[in-house]
């Protein structure tokens, strides 16, 4: 029977945050402190969960989901269900949602936006579509809670975005949406072509493993769920909505979408079309390398051009992007482990850094990073977090970031003809650097700027403040987890993504002479 | 306890107190120092107990991570080698953390930089003990970190902030070369465990991939401050100087050259004459830069590039035991040499410039006569430890040719020369500034390590008072230059040449610079030849000049063509898919967000009716 009661428990990761959405939408007479207890638990409970599931999780059962649950919509004629469940992919993505979401809500909660329960309401939507997305395995309702969430995504860049917003939310609208109806136009087809009658994944999956389609009609649905699903991940030339779409919106949503929303695209082709349609993954090869190129060198340098601190944060952010593609187009398990990786530990630095970027405006009032410098000598904490944030996002060991590109670049030269790649890839770890850390000498380091100076002297100037600190740390916890073990994650998905994608035996096995492995283990060599 | 427990202990405990510091003795300056000391004392404590526990063999390794085929893991190799750098950077780390008490007492950011230092102490220890070259990696990006952390301590100056920044991403730029030559690796020999690869290049030595070899090679070139990535360290003197002597002299910018000799059997000829030649030039360019400087830290910064220069030379001439001596004669007078310089800056109120110090010999006598002592060793005076190990290098330069034996015995020469006319100005003569005036002797925390260093400064190239345990691969190396033909004569040659280097140098600088002298005598008699010194063959400003006029307006350009020609023309514009998609959207709605969430919930529901059959 436990399994049951998990499977309700999943389910309750979706709705508990949806409720507590509900009640602090239509309570709009409730007082502050219940507005924040009710919040709190809507934030709260899907980490908890997801944290309690990860100790259940039984690892065996590849190829299958743990904690199934199946209800009927009214929909089953066609073969959609509601049908819930978690295998070793969608699990850190899931956990991913749930640290972010607490993360954002934390912040959201303290923060002085106006109308603040309808704000708080939006986001535990979001949360809560985005629990669904990755509990979803059935493929129409991983789609709609996707879309659920994108909704008060816009909604809120409309309300509380910053200047500019109305460009910017049109922008990113007609993007995303466009985006979402290829994807969806790539699933339905998919649904159609399979002629399976179910959206089920694990039957799509079965069935078409017997069965798969020919090359030209995988190939052809391949384009529209890499072209839709890029659209959502900002695969270059098509991010422009990206930056301009973050640096206006307010920080709880750019931490979600950016932090996890934005994974859908990827876990999409992660999880559906290059498992399902490996011959269109084959065709599309050179193109999806040279967009992803696209993504971490022009990006790279585009964002070394930024003054503007969430703008640059929003290329770097399409600019990582690029590694994770890189790691899909490998097609084989250890890129694919990599970018699964990439995507968790990303989630959680771009999050930390767009609530950091906000932290910094208070204090500077202002996101020209030209027109700051000093800020450390006032905000130390602020300075030390945000330098980790940025050490993690530029990939320093001991922080997941690191795992996701080594292995990415391992995976691109484990075999001959993506050997190449490596090179002008691992040029973004310069780049990134650079970025980087002149964001943090302009913010932090040096003497302030004319006129920055004597707003620095003012008291308003203060050091970061609990309700900072706490879902700051929160996510830094969260992100030297997966850099000190990431084994974590990876074991499990190890074993799922052996299930998923080819293990190729480029390996080599070379004989060896034994030498004396004690002190003088060099003695051998000079002689 | 085993030797595996005693290096993880060592490992682990800088980087608990740095967890320590960081959490909870911010605010705690004095607290956090005595941590941090006690962790460097109990590093050496452990490595201490881990080299008597060696005979039983250190086998230790974790999985760390696994996807497919490839597998990280991280575990020790304890052999000869690593017991020695992990002895001498212990040691030596410990007695500037005692000097750092001192030195920081009065700064207000103590409890980070403390805490830095174990950040510092720990990423070191992981490079020493590495079992594999991914492992190095990580920890190599570590002391990357410490580094940048460390250089830009004074935070609130321009110069400590850009220096900071520079050091991190010059060394990236090497770190490049390093990671892609390491995942080759993987792929190439199936692992990248140092031993293993060693067993698989002996059996089959057609493996060995120059390759490979020089992409590894780009990793030293960015640690130990080589040509053409040496820009970074004479701007990392912006840092405290305990910092300059046991990062950026004795222990982080050798960890290149270790790092070489921890993977010598990948090297083919070719490479190896490489390093050679371009440990020879610099050693005899940064050589020639000392001679442009006022600065008493950069002085110093350039003599450790040049010496730095030399062990890469003794490594590319197939001596790895050389130049792992030269490191470790070397980590000794050079950290003496910055700690000596950094009581002498305390004791002159933060004065760097030598022509505003003068007479510092009466004013501090035990910090002169210790520093006296790490001059005669650096400049390889018979006797001293400085002499033992360059001696070596000269000898196994001098039996394979004589272009690089010449350049080296000129090295030696400009060294004994530049440190000369350091000596000359800031001890003797009359103080010339306000501040030498009341320069007043340091107290015992930064007294103590002078004095135990100038010892081993002394005595550490007699290698019969070495532990047993430690050193064999300098013996190894040194026995094979003795079965060479014509080392006798040799010897006796290198040894006559480098006392007269030694000597000339010290006299010709007295000679020319003079006793206490307050101006260059060189820039005033020479302009010319020292503003040509003074600009260090221009590699800052090209590289200036490249960041700010090329990499800059690139990224200016493509920031405009993004906005323009992707977004306005092929994005927007073009009849693609996404193309009619958004026009076609544009064209049903005007920009109300309220529209689109309508649009989305008629087509979610136009949807489910067809779906249910209802249409």
């Amino acid at each position: 029977m436990e399994h049951d009661t998990n499977s309700l428990i999943l389910l309750a990761a979706i709705l508990v945050p949806l409720l507590s959405g509900v009640i602090a939408l239509l309570g709009g007479r409730l007082n502050t402190s219940a507005l924040r207890s009710i919040s709190a638990l809507g934030f709260g409970i899907p980490l908890i969960i997801g944290i309690y599931l990860f100790c259940h999780f039984d690892a065996s059962l590849v190829g299958e989901y743990n904690f199934e649950l199946r209800a009927p919509t009214g929909l089953e004629s066609i073969g959609i269900y509601l049908h819930l469940g978690l295998n070793a992919i969608s699990l850190p993505l899931f956990l991913l949602a749930g640290v972010v979401g607490l993360a954002a809500g934390l912040y959201a909660m303290n923060s002085k936006a106006e109308r603040l329960n309808l704000y708080l309401a939006l986001l535990l939507f979001m949360l809560g579509g985005l629990m669904g997305t990755f509990a979803s395995v059935d493929v129409f309702f991983f789609y709609f809670f996707h879309e659920f969430a994108l909704i008060p995504t816009f909604i809120m860049i409309g309300m509380w975005g910053g200047a500019g917003r109305r460009g910017a939310a049109i922008e990113m609208t007609i993007y995303l949406t466009v985006g979402a109806l290829l994807s969806l136009l790539g699933l339905i087809a998919l649904y159609v072509q399979s002629g399976v009658d179910s959206f089920s994944l694990l039957e799509l999956r079965n069935y078409l493993h017997e069965k798969p389609l020919g090359e030209t009609v995988q190939s052809n649905i391949f384009a529209l769920l890499l072209f839709g699903f890029g659209i959502l991940v900002s695969l270059f030339p098509f991010h422009s909505w990206a930056p301009k779409g973050y640096a206006v919106a307010p920080s709880g949503a750019a931490m979600l979408h950016a932090g996890v929303l934005k994974k859908f695209g990827l876990y999409g082709l992660l999880q559906i079309a290059y498992p399902l349609l490996p011959a269109g993954g084959e065709h599309w090869f050179s193109l999806i390398v040279w967009l992803a190129l696209g993504n971490i060198l022009f990006i790279g340098l585009v964002t070394i051009a930024q003054k503007d601190l969430k703008m640059m944060l929003g290329y770097s952010s399409v600019m990582h992007m690029g590694y994770a593609f890189l790691g899909l187009a490998t097609f084989s398990v250890v890129g694919v482990g990599g970018a699964l990786l990439m995507m968790v530990a990303h989630g959680l630095s771009v999050a930390l850094l767009f609530m950091l970027a906000t932290c910094i405006y208070h204090r500077s009032q202002t996101f020209d990073m030209s027109a700051m410098g000093g800020l450390a000598t006032k905000a130390p904490v602020l300075a030390a977090f945000f330098v980790a944030g940025t050490m993690a996002s530029i990939g320093l060991p001991g922080f997941g970031n690191f795992w996701g590109e080594f292995t990415i670049f391992a995976a691109l030269a484990e075999t001959q003809h993506t050997r190449w790649i490596v090179a002008p890839a691992a040029i973004g770890i310069i780049i990134s650097a650079i970025y980087g850390l002149r964001a943090v000498a302009n913010i932090f380091f040096g003497q302030p700027k004319e006129g920055f100076a004597a707003h620095l002297e003012s008291d308003s100037v203060v050091d970061m403040k609990l309700s900072e600190k706490l879902p700051a740390l929160v996510l830094i916890v969260a992100l030297v987890i997966t850099g000190l073990f990431p084994r974590l994650l990876s074991d499990n998905a190890n074993s799922e993504l052996t299930n998923l994608y080819p293990v190729q035996d480029t390996l080599p096995h070379h004989e060896a002479i034994a030498l004396p492995s004690t002190t003088d283990g060099h003695k051998e060599l000079t002689h | 306890m085993t030797a595996t427990q005693s290096l993880l202990f060592a490992l682990l405990t800088p980087l608990a107190s740095a967890a320590l510091i960081a959490f909870f003795l911010r605010r705690r300056g004095a607290l956090a120092s005595y941590v941090s000391v006690a962790a460097a004392a109990a590093i050496f404590v452990f490595t201490v107990l881990a080299i008597r526990g060696m005979g039983e063999g250190v086998v230790a390794s974790w999985d760390w991570l696994t996807f497919g085929n490839f597998n990280v893991s991280m575990g020790f190799l304890f052999d000869g080698t690593s017991a020695t750098m992990l002895t001498m950077v212990a040691f030596v780390g410990f007695l500037i953390h005692v000097f750092s008490l001192g030195y920081m007492a009065d700064d207000k950011a103590r409890a980070r930089f403390f805490g830095g230092l174990s950040i510092f102490m720990f990423s070191m220890l992981g490079i020493i003990l590495a079992d594999n070259l991914i492992m190095i990696f990580i920890f190599w990006e570590l002391v990357g970190f410490s580094s940048y952390m460390l250089i830009g301590h004074y935070l609130d100056t321009e110069e400590a902030a850009a220096a900071a920044k520079k050091a991190f991403i010059v060394n990236r730029i090497g770190d490049l070369g390093f990671l892609v030559g390491i995942v080759y690796a993987y792929w190439h020999f199936g692992t990248t465990n140092l031993s293993e690869m060693q067993g698989i290049v002996a059996a089959n030595s057609e493996l060995i991939s120059a390759t490979i070899a020089a992409l590894l090679a780009c990793g030293f070139i960015g640690k130990s401050a080589q040509f053409p990535l040496h820009v970074w360290l004479p701007d990392a003197m912006a840092g405290p100087t305990p910092v300059s002597a046991l990062i950026h002299a004795a222990t982080m910018v050798a960890a290149g050259v270790y790092f070489l000799i921890r993977i010598t059997f990948l090297f083919p000829e070719s490479i190896l004459c490489g390093i050679a030649i371009l440990g020879t030039s610099v050693a005899v360019y940064a050589g020639f830069c000392a001679y442009g400087q006022n600065d008493i830290k950069k002085i110093l910064a350039y003599s450790t590039l040049s010496q730095l220069g030399y062990m890469a030379a003794a490594f590319g001439l197939g001596y790895p035991g050389i130049a792992l001596f030269h490191l470790i004669t070397h980590a000794f007078f050079k950290a003496l040499l910055f700690l000596g310089a950094g009581s002498i800056i305390h004791g002159c109120h933060h004065e760097q410039d030598i022509f505003k110090m003068g007479g510092i010999f009466k004013k501090m006598p035990v910090t002169s006569i210790t520093f006296l002592l790490g001059v005669l060793a650096l400049c390889g005076v018979y006797g001293f430890s400085g002499y033992f190990s360059k001696d070596a290098i000269l000898i196994a330069a001098g039996l394979q040719g004589n272009v690089l034996f010449t350049l080296l015995t000129i090295g030696a020469l400009l060294t004994a020369g530049y440190m000369g006319r350091l000596v000359w100005i800031v001890f003797f003569g009359k103080p010339k500034s306000e501040a030498a005036e009341h320069a007043h002797e340091s107290g015992i925390a930064m007294l103590l390590p002078l004095i135990i260093l100038a010892v081993l400064s002394v005595a550490g190239g007699y290698l019969s008072l070495w532990p047993e345990q430690l050193g064999q691969i300098i013996r190894d190396s040194k026995d094979d230059l003795h079965h060479l033909a014509g080392y006798d004569a040799m010897h006796f040659r290198v040894a006559i040449l480098g006392s007269f280097a030694a000597i000339v140098g010290l006299l010709c600088s007295l000679l020319f610079y003079g006793w206490g002298a307050s101006e260059d005598r060189l820039e005033k008699k020479a302009g010319p030849v020292y503003g040509f010194l003074k600009a260090r063959l221009w590699f800052d400003e090209i590289y200036g000049y490249y960041v700010a006029k090329i990499q800059q307006r690139l990224a200016n350009l493509l920031s405009v063509l993004d906005i323009f020609l992707i977004k306005g023309v092929l994005v927007r514009g073009s009849a693609g898919v996404v193309g009619i998609f958004s026009m076609a959207s544009k064209s049903l709605h005007v920009g109300n967000i309220h529209g689109y969430v309508y649009w989305f919930l008629i087509g979610m529901i136009f949807f489910w009716v067809v779906a249910t059959g209802l249409f």
